[in-house]
């Protein structure tokens, strides 16, 4: 899990193109919207983007992303409970 | 009309109401080298494409904290370098469509990323054009105003063919 | 002030304006779903041409039918062009090509301002012909489907599976479409439509997330009502292209602006969301259904634009 964590953080920064972040600076469990990292609508396309691309999970309704978005944690929970690739 | 200001860009040179500035690197990293320079504080710079950059690393320079009425810039090869960039994620095997490179593949994006930082609720237009001359008849015919307008040639078909030439310009 | 003197729109709904204006009164609607065009990984639901269209000759078929006597190759006649991804990704190019069909000699204008670039270019010729530096302009709209739009419109999850459905609460976003439409404008004074006023403004909020205020779009329509009682506007052309955030903005701005009692259309569900096409055909088609009267065209799109203009018919 925590290896997912780091790798599924690592994604997110080049994904996203967090410039000068490493893992480190992400938070496990701090809110990805809104405050925290303070991303916006289009950064929840490309998260569904990249759990289609890395882990061969289709979300087709992007406001069932709102609860697997909440933090890096909940995303790598329903990663691994559901990847296909 | 009048032009109180003017900023010039090309992948090798800046150069602000007449003077220099001195950059130690070239192309799209001089783009990012004058972000880090001036900007520091506005991290969706790192978001925008090249085109974008480049239009907001202009007006950045430019406009200090001088208020505009309006945005109208021109080029005349739309979002070419984006486009580009976005066709490669949806070619063959790679079918992995990017919204964040998607939203860049309109050449108005870069009037609305600059219409954000400077929150300028008035007009935002964008046309693709032959040449730069050919925006001067569409400026004059647009300002009616007493605020003055950022204006000009915002032109960029890959990450090291570029140029931006902004002017502020009043009706006065 | 312009005056109309001539329009056609070419789309999968009929070849002219009358029988587009004769296919949306019937209710006749170009949206299918298609499972088989432009290599798309799911079904979607478009109103496309039944043989796909080449850029160039359709705006060219399109000017043709649109310019009575009005000559075309003549200096004081300019050229706009009203597209987003024009032809390939080249927008220039193709808009050379078409004013150089005419014999036109001045290098054409082409308004790329997104979903507003259609009502963007009418501005543009009111402007330019105001100001006496042309006495007609030939006004183009045109875009046409690729790989490209729909795989993006996808990635953003905001195209309807189903016809799409403004303003209902149980809309799923948007349907693309293809057309082209033409408007010959002159500043010669004459009977019948004329365009009065125009007006663009930016959200300053977000590049694709609609304004929560409206403000640009309210802005727009403050501007071109001024000094007209609402009760005196016959027709809204509203842009309803049916995604959740973008009908909830433009109904903020329409009652901002004290707008929400005037007949409105939304036109989406006959043509899709055409574009750079969308506020030409939109234009046309409202001026054609109501005949007289003050016609109000409002559009948004990506990068915050919005705009509005005022058409008026006694």
């Amino acid at each position: 899990m925590e290896q997912l964590i780091e790798q599924l953080k690592t994604q997110i920064i080049e994904a996203l193109n967090f410039e000068d972040m490493t893992p480190a600076d992400i938070d496990t469990d701090a809110p990805l919207f809104g405050e925290g990292l303070g991303l916006d609508s289009i950064d929840a396309l490309e998260l569904i983007m990249l759990m289609d691309r890395e882990y061969g999970i289709k979300l087709a309704d992007p406001k069932a992303g709102k609860a697997i978005f909440q933090s890096v944690r909940t995303m790598a929970e329903y990663i691994q409970a559901n990847r296909t690739k | 009309m009048r032009v109180s200001h003017e900023i010039e860009i090309t992948p090798a040179a800046v150069v602000l109401n007449g003077q220099p500035i001195a950059t130690n690197e070239q192309g799209e990293k001089m783009l990012v080298e004058l972000y880090r320079r001036y900007v520091k504080d506005y991290p969706k710079f790192f978001k925008m494409d090249t085109l974008s950059r480049l239009g907001f690393i202009a007006a950045e320079l430019l406009l200090q904290d001088q208020p505009v009425a309006a945005v109208i810039l021109a080029n005349r090869s739309a979002s070419i370098k984006n486009d580009t960039d976005y066709l490669a994620t949806i070619t063959g095997e790679n079918y992995y469509p990017s919204p964040a490179l998607f939203v860049y593949t309109l050449p108005n994006i870069v009037t609305g990323e600059i219409a954000i930082r400077h929150h300028i609720q008035g007009e935002t237009s964008c046309y693709i054009l032959e040449k730069p001359e050919q925006l001067e008849p569409i400026i004059l015919s647009q300002i009616n105003r007493q605020s003055p307008i950022l204006a000009g040639w915002c032109e960029c078909s890959g990450p090291n063919t570029f140029n931006a030439k902004l002017q502020i310009i009043w009706n006065n | 002030m312009i005056y109309c003197i001539g329009h056609s729109i070419i789309s999968p709904l009929g070849e002219g304006s009358q029988a587009n204006v004769e296919a949306v009164k019937a209710g006749r609607s170009g949206l299918k779903i298609h499972t088989d065009r432009f290599e798309s990984v799911e079904p979607f639901c478009a109103s496309l041409f039944d043989t796909p269209q080449e850029f160039v000759p359709l705006c060219i078929r399109s000017v043709e039918m649109a310019k009575g006597e009005t000559d075309l190759a003549d200096p004081s006649t300019i050229f706009i062009l009203s597209t987003t991804k024009g032809d390939q990704l080249d927008l220039f190019t193709p808009a050379q090509s078409i004013a150089r069909h005419f014999g036109n000699p001045n290098p054409p204008i082409v308004v790329s301002n997104a979903c507003t670039s259609g009502v963007c270019a009418q501005i543009t010729a009111l402007r330019l012909l105001d100001a006496g530096l042309y006495k007609s302009a030939v006004v183009i709209g045109c875009d046409i489907q690729t790989k490209f739009i729909i795989s993006g419109f996808q990635a953003f999850k905001a195209l309807s599976p189903e016809p799409c459905l403004p303003f209902s609460p149980d809309r799923k976003g948007l349907n693309l479409g293809e057309a082209t439409a033409t408007i010959i404008y002159t500043s010669e004074v004459r009977k019948g439509w004329r365009l009065e006023a125009g007006s663009i403004h930016n959200d300053a909020n977000h590049i694709s997330a609609p304004s929560r205020t409206g403000e640009g779009a309210y802005r727009c329509l403050t501007d071109v009502t001024e000094g007209i009682d609402p009760a005196e506007i016959d027709l809204l052309g509203v842009h309803g292209t049916a995604t959740l955030y973008n009908d909830d903005m433009e109904r903020t701005a329409i009652e901002r602006a004290g707008l929400q009692n005037v007949p409105m259309s939304v036109l989406k569900p006959f043509f899709g969301h055409t574009m750079g096409a969308a506020g030409v055909v939109e234009t046309i088609i409202g001026m054609e259904l109501i005949q007289r009267g003050i016609f109000i065209k409002m559009l948004s799109g990506f990068g915050g634009v919005n705009a509005a203009i005022r058409l008026r018919c006694e």
